[in-house]
């Protein structure tokens, strides 16, 4: 069994400058994966020739294992970031439009628009001009003319950075009652987001897939013994803690003014050396923290590099 | 051809005030324009077919 | 096949919605009564404006029936073809730059349906305005100035018809990759350059689709047994021209189906 798209090699350069470099993954049927990364990542450009869009540079993409190339439009449901509609229409006559474009009978057509406009909340606007809609509104017709015909692969492009939080949260309970029904991907720049909905992760950076995962397995992955302590604005304090970062239990460390994270060797060790040292040399210590480190620290680590 | 006939001149007149109607009637229901909207009501009823030619070309931002 | 008819739909319903099949209609019935109007009044009007020595306006000589009605059709060469263009300009990049294009191009519609689909909609623009416009100028020749053979008017519409609408699948073809009002300029200046071209060169480029204007007035005036085969050379050559837009047009469409 062929996973349902299949993502090689795909690079995507505008003159010199490389927006997506040589990227490789799968989308298995039934997950929500999101595209993880900063502004100016690829996301937007590595969707954009999943849709058909835009021509790869090189590599390819195959839909359930098809020669690349073949149209695989008709299974597919698009949302870009910033959906544009044709404002002298009615969101319902959009949606039908867009159905029928789909390859929808026109009664089928009809229906379908129906009950996704109701879905998504927009029954009782479907029969206004579209040049009258809100941004929250324009973002839940786009996610219905992405869903009415039943794509088998949903491609939503920052599906909720341009909402309030009110719109945002929707949204998300929406996208949460789709992934049951169909395969999504969608890109965000929020952990958050793809943290709620997601079972598998693609780290995007600089177009280049820093990690890539599901969810669980990054989580332990990236599960390494962190210390995290704050002292009082001191000086002989802050000095202690950067006297810290050279221990031989400290694989990595920073510091910066009163805070610091120091990824350990050895927790306990480590534990114990610093509070018995912070008693004895009677430091003000603020905040003092042993855990693990999540997933925001291999983001912001991935982001930041 | 010394008394004007105006069976034939009337309809000339009654298209140019139909053009400036019609002119008033998607400025009505138009959501955003370019530059005010009283200014092509001015321009509507005043410019004549040149007016309603340009209000329908350049006046509406969502045709 | 299915997309295309798709497609025809709402370019038809957006004729309707943005008013293009009611104002540019009456733009062209007032265009076809100005000018015979002023041809039949010119003496008045000249007499009017004062200063015209009296020799002049003893010389003025009223112009046929024939020739009137050219006239008027030249003025939808002029003004109408303005019109038409403006109107047309934004078909394919308003699309491109509005982004509507990106939701259209994602569905699996090929781009030679959605560029016919909106030349469809450009010709059954030009019929109304050109059948309701004509008639109304030939009506008005016909009431003032004299009789004219409907047969020769629906011809010499009809020629003149395709010479207007090759310079809108021009306009299609240049909206395809140029912002709005630029695929305007570009369809207006080739209109002019291929007019200018053909009045200095006229032996030359007889079987060009800019001939087809002289060949309409030449109908009317002198009727179809003066037609020769450079005629059926101009007609050849606009199809030709127009097949060629619509598919550069689609072609552009899908290699650069966004903006960059």
């Amino acid at each position: 069994m062929p996973s349902l798209m299949q993502v090689r090699n795909l690079s995507k350069s505008y003159g010199k400058h490389l927006s997506v470099n040589n990227i490789n993954f799968d989308i298995e049927k039934g997950h929500c994966i999101a595209l993880l990364g900063p502004n100016g990542a690829g996301k937007t450009t590595t969707l954009r020739m999943m849709a058909g869009l835009l021509l790869p540079t090189s590599g390819s993409i195959s839909f359930e294992g098809a020669i690349p190339g073949s149209d695989y439009r008709q299974q597919l449901g698009y949302l870009p970031q910033s959906p544009s509609f044709y404002g002298w229409m009615s969101g319902e006559e959009y949606v039908v439009f867009a159905a029928k474009l789909s390859g929808l009978g026109s009664r089928d057509a009809v229906k379908m628009a129906a009950e996704v406009l109701e879905r998504v909340g927009l029954k009782d606007a479907a029969r206004r001009r579209i040049a009258g809609y809100s941004g929250g509104m324009k973002q839940r017709l786009g996610l219905a003319q992405a869903l009415v015909h039943r794509p088998r692969l949903l491609l939503l492009d920052e599906p909720v950075s341009a909402l309030d939080p009110i719109g945002r949260r929707e949204v998300m309970e929406m996208l949460r009652e789709i992934r049951e029904e169909t395969t999504i991907i969608f890109s965000t720049h929020v952990l958050h987001d793809a943290e709620e909905i997601c079972d598998d992760i693609i780290l995007l950076n600089q177009g280049v897939i820093a990690e890539q995962g599901t969810l669980g397995a990054l989580r332990s992955k990236y599960r390494i013994p962190v210390i995290r302590m704050r002292v009082e604005k001191q000086e002989q304090a802050v000095q202690w803690l950067q006297s810290i970062a050279s221990r031989t239990f400290v694989t990595e460390g920073q510091v910066s003014g009163e805070d610091a994270v120091f990824n350990v060797s050895d927790i306990k060790e480590a534990r114990q050396v610093i509070v018995q040292e912070a008693a004895a040399l009677g430091i003000p210590l603020l905040h003092f923290e042993a855990g693990s480190s999540t997933l925001e620290d291999l983001f912001m680590k991935v982001v930041g590099s | 051809m010394d008394e004007i006939n105006w069976s034939l001149l009337w309809p000339l007149l009654a298209l140019q005030v139909l053009l400036a109607v019609i002119g008033l009637f998607s400025l009505r229901r138009t959501e955003a324009t370019r530059g005010p909207k009283w200014l092509w009501v001015f321009i509507l009823i005043f410019g004549n077919i040149i007016g309603s030619i340009a209000y329908f070309v350049f006046g509406r931002k969502d045709i | 096949m299915r997309g295309m008819w798709i497609f025809s739909q709402k370019e038809m319903l957006e004729l309707v919605r943005s008013y293009k099949l009611a104002w540019i209609p009456v733009v062209f019935i007032i265009l076809g009564i100005m000018q015979p109007l002023t041809t039949y009044y010119m003496p008045e009007i000249l007499k009017a404006s004062g200063n015209v020595p009296p020799a002049l306006l003893e010389s003025y000589e009223m112009p046929g029936a024939a020739a009137t009605m050219a006239q008027a059709l030249g003025q939808y060469g002029t003004m109408g073809l303005l019109v038409l263009v403006l109107a047309g300009m934004n078909s394919l990049s308003g699309e491109r730059y509005s982004g509507t294009a990106e939701l259209v191009l994602v569905r699996p519609v090929s781009m030679i349906s959605i560029v016919f689909a909106k030349w469809v909609a450009q010709l059954i623009l030009l019929a109304v305005c050109l059948g309701f416009g004509a008639a109304v100028a030939a009506y008005y020749t016909g009431q003032l100035i004299g009789d004219l053979s409907w047969m020769l008017v629906i011809f010499a519409t009809g020629i003149y018809g395709l010479w207007l609408l090759c310079i809108q699948s021009l306009t299609l073809l240049f909206s395809a990759f140029l912002r709005g009002p630029v695929a305007a300029f570009m369809a207006l200046l080739s209109a002019a350059a291929l007019s200018l071209l053909n009045s200095f060169l006229p032996n030359w480029l007889e079987w060009t689709p800019a001939s087809l204007p002289a060949y309409s007035a030449q109908l009317l005036t002198e009727g179809s047994k003066s037609m020769g085969s450079a005629l059926t050379g101009s007609l050849v050559s606009a199809g030709l021209l127009i097949i060629l837009c619509i598919i550069g047009a689609s072609l552009i469409t899908g290699r650069k189906k966004l903006i960059d």
